[in-house]
């Protein structure tokens, strides 16, 4: 078995690695399987007041398919150039707009005043490069709109992930955008009765403080949604290593009859469009580490 | 002749949607989120027509200039569209001011109306469930 690769802090990598990154998610939107990524994304988002099973979002399985996905689309990225991995963003620490995160060499700047359209680096409509044919509007470019200045926000802060990472166990009833303790909630930031920007914890919140593209179902039209994830997903393994007894949870279905019935993954259910379990995802140190 | 019943159908049906409509719009003065069914709306917001209508206890359609925009409910009692993913806005008007807000200048795709149907994506048809 192959040795595992390592996912870095995008504040590490060289120019020449920034560059290679770019030229490989390139390739692969060119390819047409980006937007696939993206119809998978939206096709997959139910919440939690609807019938259904919820997958991605709004419930238990919320890391673990996005560990999958990371996985398939990182897969994709590889093949175009096996020297690239995902590298990870940690908002914690890269707070500004001013950051090399947003430079022109890699995922571009902020959208400009007024519709909020993407105009520098590689993935500007200008580019001719980064047109969104999956999305939920009917603009073709990508919008941003750092800060959300209309109703400023800023991105969480180390205590709040510490606050995600004290919890000690993986997730509770109901299972769902209202449940008050448990890792996984916690750190997809979904605050029922919190008002202002209270609304936005940790994950949620950043998607709300890139604003644009990023705050909707087709966020993935947002190349930085792939480095935001894989902090999320960072996270993930950094509170399974403190808290090394507490599994996913649920660790078996809700019975007939109650409420969550079929609406959510149970540990040892599969994930669609996904043919894997929560279980089976757990541990994927044999395919990738972390640098952090 | 064909063509003139359906439109005759056709003009009943609008009717009998307009006055399931209207119903609701009598009620804004009260306080929002108590009524059992959300209540309907048709109002100009950031210059842009936003319309929520259905029978009362039915399916709440939802528009922005005239395009359809997904509703869908949350377990708090709020709601959310597939514009504002982030947070759950307590009524029905909110949300959909929420989408205007965040649509900036933008209109909506037919995705934004038919959104959360894959596999696993839940089980919801192409109406929207109030």
């Amino acid at each position: 078995m192959a040795a595992p690769y390592t996912r870095r802090n995008q504040r590490d990598l060289t120019t020449a690695e920034r560059r290679r990154f770019v030229s490989a998610v390139l390739a692969v939107k060119r390819s047409g399987r980006y937007d696939d990524f993206v119809r998978t994304h939206v096709d997959h988002y139910t919440t939690d007041g609807e019938q259904g099973l919820r997958v991605a979002h709004m419930g238990p399985s919320f890391l673990p398919w996005h560990r999958q996905y990371l996985l398939e689309f990182e897969r994709e990225l590889r093949a175009v150039d096996p020297a690239v991995t995902v590298p990870y963003w940690d908002w914690t620490r890269d707070r500004s707009p001013a950051s090399a995160l947003w430079g022109e060499d890699f995922l571009g700047g902020d959208g400009r005043p007024g519709d909020r359209r993407v105009t520098t680096g590689p993935f500007a409509y200008a580019s001719g490069n980064w047109p969104i044919t999956v999305g939920v509007t009917d603009e073709p470019f990508l919008t941003r709109a750092l800060g959300h200045p209309a109703d400023p926000i800023e991105l969480p802060t180390r205590a709040d992930v510490d606050g995600a990472l004290a919890e000690g166990g993986y997730d509770v009833e109901p299972w769902d955008s209202t449940s008050r303790t448990g890792f996984r909630n916690r750190l997809e930031g979904w605050r029922p009765g919190a008002r202002g920007t209270a609304r936005w914890a940790c994950h949620n919140r950043v998607h709300r403080w890139v604003g644009g593209l990023m705050v909707g179902g087709a966020s993935v039209n947002d190349p930085v949604f792939w480095l935001h994830h894989a902090f999320v997903d960072l996270l993930w393994t950094r509170w399974q290593a403190r808290h090394p007894r507490a599994g996913y949870l649920p660790a078996t279905p809700p019975p007939r009859g109650s409420a969550q019935y079929r609406r959510v993954v149970a540990r040892h259910e599969r994930m669609p469009p996904f043919d894997v379990t929560p279980a089976e995802v757990a541990d994927l140190g044999h395919v990738y580490r972390y640098d952090g | 002749m064909r063509r003139t019943v359906l439109r005759a159908l056709f003009t009943l049906a609008v009717a009998a949607f307009t006055g399931g409509a209207l119903a609701p719009l009598v009620r804004t003065g009260q306080r929002e989120g108590v009524e059992a069914a959300p209540p309907g709306f048709d109002e100009m917001y950031r210059g842009r027509r936003i319309q929520g209508a259905g029978p009362a206890g039915g399916p709440l359609a939802v528009y922005v200039d005239g395009r359809p925009l997904q509703l869908m409910r949350c377990a708090d009692g709020g709601w959310l569209t597939p514009i504002d993913h982030c947070a759950s806005y307590p009524t029905p008007l909110a949300a959909t001011r929420a989408a205007v807000d965040e649509l900036g200048g933008a209109g909506l795709s037919g995705a934004a109306a038919t959104h959360g149907r894959g596999p696993g994506g839940g089980a919801r048809g192409g109406a929207v469930h109030a």
